[in-house]
């Protein structure tokens, strides 16, 4: 037993380091983020702020214009795309869930099928087609396509709650004179409220991420969400300094984490659901 | 029921009614790209000079392969890449997941940890990589000095010798945490019995592992390993944001160098060719890894 726990004890310290080093990155932008220029730019760096503050966080608020854009974007895009998502899974998992008709099998093989696919064949065509359309450098030119890449997975998760609905409980609500999309929206769609967070999971994370799509479609700055303008930021202003490209990160990430501390469990499996089944 | 009448109008109005968004987006935004993108990998599409496409069969992907310094560039860095992300992700996750499962206490606040840079947005762990592994005011060279290793301090994303791996680093950092919870849901599945009647008949904590735990995760291992491998092969935010591909060519990938033909020379029918060419190679290496971890279900008993 002794000996047991003296492994244990080592086991902890080795995994204790590496969690240390695994939170360092994060950490590290934070620590950037409070210092003034004058520490972060004189050489050698050092590990400890000498002096603390909070002027690049107001700096990035008040005196850049496109941060605030970036921050609009993003919120306006991701939430878009996680309402579209869910209702049209929630209404495509009910029908390949719990209805039966010709062709069912094979048409749902192939809408998951797409999620074998690498983006990189999606982003040509789409880019051609916005342009073509004058999609691009619009919030619907990009929740279109995020919309398209997330619905197979919520698709996926809607389905399988769906198909553990008992008929019975449909039956009864068409018995009851409910038209069949009443009785979808009133009582399918609120007992499925567990499937709806994980799709609402994966896609708020993915949409709150997105790079490549973002970074090709929106090819004017002012259109662009908070991955791919807080880069572009940092690739074309000279002046920026590293303080306030470190605040900008923690104010992208921060509600997120914040978010992920809090309902970790839910994160966790959500998005473990999404990225697994296929 | 008799109310579900199977073919009554009203009845496929429904049906179509609850399929309608879900087609509309999959036949507009993925069905037809798709088809499209295979179409124009059969073309030579110059964008910039002439507006349509000239079907030119296979040759494309003839020259491609045989001729392209470039596409063999992007080949191999995304081999070496893939390589050593896939051994250190697989390894390190697998590590890290058998010494928490054998914690008493802290399982839960080390899983959230090690999970949390999946939220971090790829462009961004981009710029903290870059900022701390970069060459003067970077902190991780000033700790090497610190610690007396001064010597081996390099600009980690500004020389060859060194970009491909430091890339390598940040994409573990961000997305070893999936893996990891994988392999965790597999130990906890592995009885605690089994092990202990190991233990009991004098096996150390090593041969446990070796004879006990490896040999029960394998199902586990087919799934994170397939995982670890499609986004080896995927490589596209990094090289992108922190090197452009460079210094010289050393960090092009295949989603890379597709994206530059794509975007920055405008050649669509050569893009597309890459796009394809990196997605059968991913198809290929996911039924390779399926044929090697078939789980062995007859074997037991």
């Amino acid at each position: 037993m002794k000996m047991v726990r003296r492994r244990e004890k080592i086991l902890f310290i080795f995994v204790g380091v590496f969690a240390i080093l695994f939170l360092f990155p994060v950490v590290w932008m934070f620590l950037t983020s409070i210092r003034t220029t004058q520490d972060l730019y004189k050489y050698p760096p050092t590990l400890i702020p000498h002096a603390l503050t909070l002027e690049n966080f107001v700096y990035i608020f008040t005196e850049m214009g496109g941060f605030i854009r970036y921050v609009v974007n993003s919120l306006v895009v991701t939430i878009s795309t996680v309402l579209i998502v869910l209702v049209s899974s929630a209404m495509g998992g009910y029908a390949f869930g719990m209805r039966k008709f010709r062709g069912q099998n094979i048409m749902f093989m192939l809408v998951v099928g797409v999620l074998t696919i690498p983006y990189i064949m999606y982003l040509i065509p789409i880019f051609l087609m916005e342009y073509e359309i004058g999609l691009q450098n619009t919030w619907l030119g990009l929740i279109f396509p995020y919309v398209a890449l997330n619905l197979p997975w919520g698709l996926l998760i809607m389905r399988g709650a769906f198909s553990t609905i008992p008929l019975d409980i449909r039956d009864a609500a068409i018995i009851d004179g409910c038209t069949e999309i009443q009785m979808w929206r009133r009582i399918l769609v609120p007992i499925n409220r567990p499937a709806l967070a994980a799709t609402t999971i994966i896609t708020f994370v993915f949409a709150w991420q997105e790079y490549m799509f973002a970074s090709t479609l929106m090819t004017k700055n002012e259109w662009q969400t908070l991955p791919v303008g807080i880069v572009w930021l940092r690739d074309e202003l000279q002046t920026l300094v590293m303080g306030r490209v470190g605040a900008m990160v923690i104010v992208t990430i921060l509600p997120v984490l914040i978010l992920f501390f809090i309902f970790r469990d839910f994160f966790i499996e959500g998005l473990s659901e999404g990225m697994l089944k296929g | 029921m008799k109310q579900l009448t199977k073919n009554s109008l009203r009845d496929r109005l429904n049906l179509a009614f609850f399929l309608f968004p879900t087609m509309l987006f999959v036949v507009i935004f993925i069905a037809f790209p798709v088809i499209f993108s295979g179409y124009l990998s059969l073309t030579e599409f110059n964008y910039a000079s002439d507006p349509a496409p000239k079907f030119i069969g296979i040759k494309g992907y003839i020259d491609m392969v045989r001729n392209d310094i470039f596409f063999h560039t992007a080949l191999y860095n995304q081999m070496r890449f893939a390589v050593a992300y896939f051994l250190i992700a697989f390894a390190v996750s697998l590590v890290l997941a058998i010494f928490v499962n054998e914690l008493q206490r802290g399982v839960q606040v080390f899983q959230v940890i090690f999970y949390m840079p999946m939220i971090v947005p790829m462009s961004l762990v981009g710029i903290t990589f870059a900022w701390i592994l970069s060459p003067d005011l970077g902190i991780f060279n000033h700790m090497l000095r610190l610690l007396g290793l001064g010597h081996i301090t390099h600009d980690w994303y500004g020389e060859p010798s060194t970009a491909l791996n430091s890339l390598v680093l940040a994409r573990t950092w961000k997305m070893i945490g999936f893996t990891l919870i994988i392999f965790l849901a597999g130990l906890q599945g592995i009885s605690k019995s089994l092990k202990e009647s190991a233990r009991v008949d004098g096996a150390n904590f090593f041969q446990e592992i070796v004879f006990i735990v490896l040999p029960n995760l394998k199902p586990y291992m087919l799934i994170g390993g397939i995982w670890i491998l499609i986004n080896s092969l995927k490589v596209f935010v990094l090289p992108q944001v922190i090197t452009q591909g460079g210094p010289g060519s050393a960090t092009l990938t295949l989603y890379l160098y597709s994206w530059k033909l794509a975007f920055e020379r405008l050649h669509m029918g050569e893009a597309s060719q890459v796009a394809y060419l990196t997605a059968f190679i991913i198809l290929f290496f996911t039924w390779i890894l399926n044929l090697i971890f078939k789980p062995e279900t007859a074997q037991k008993g």
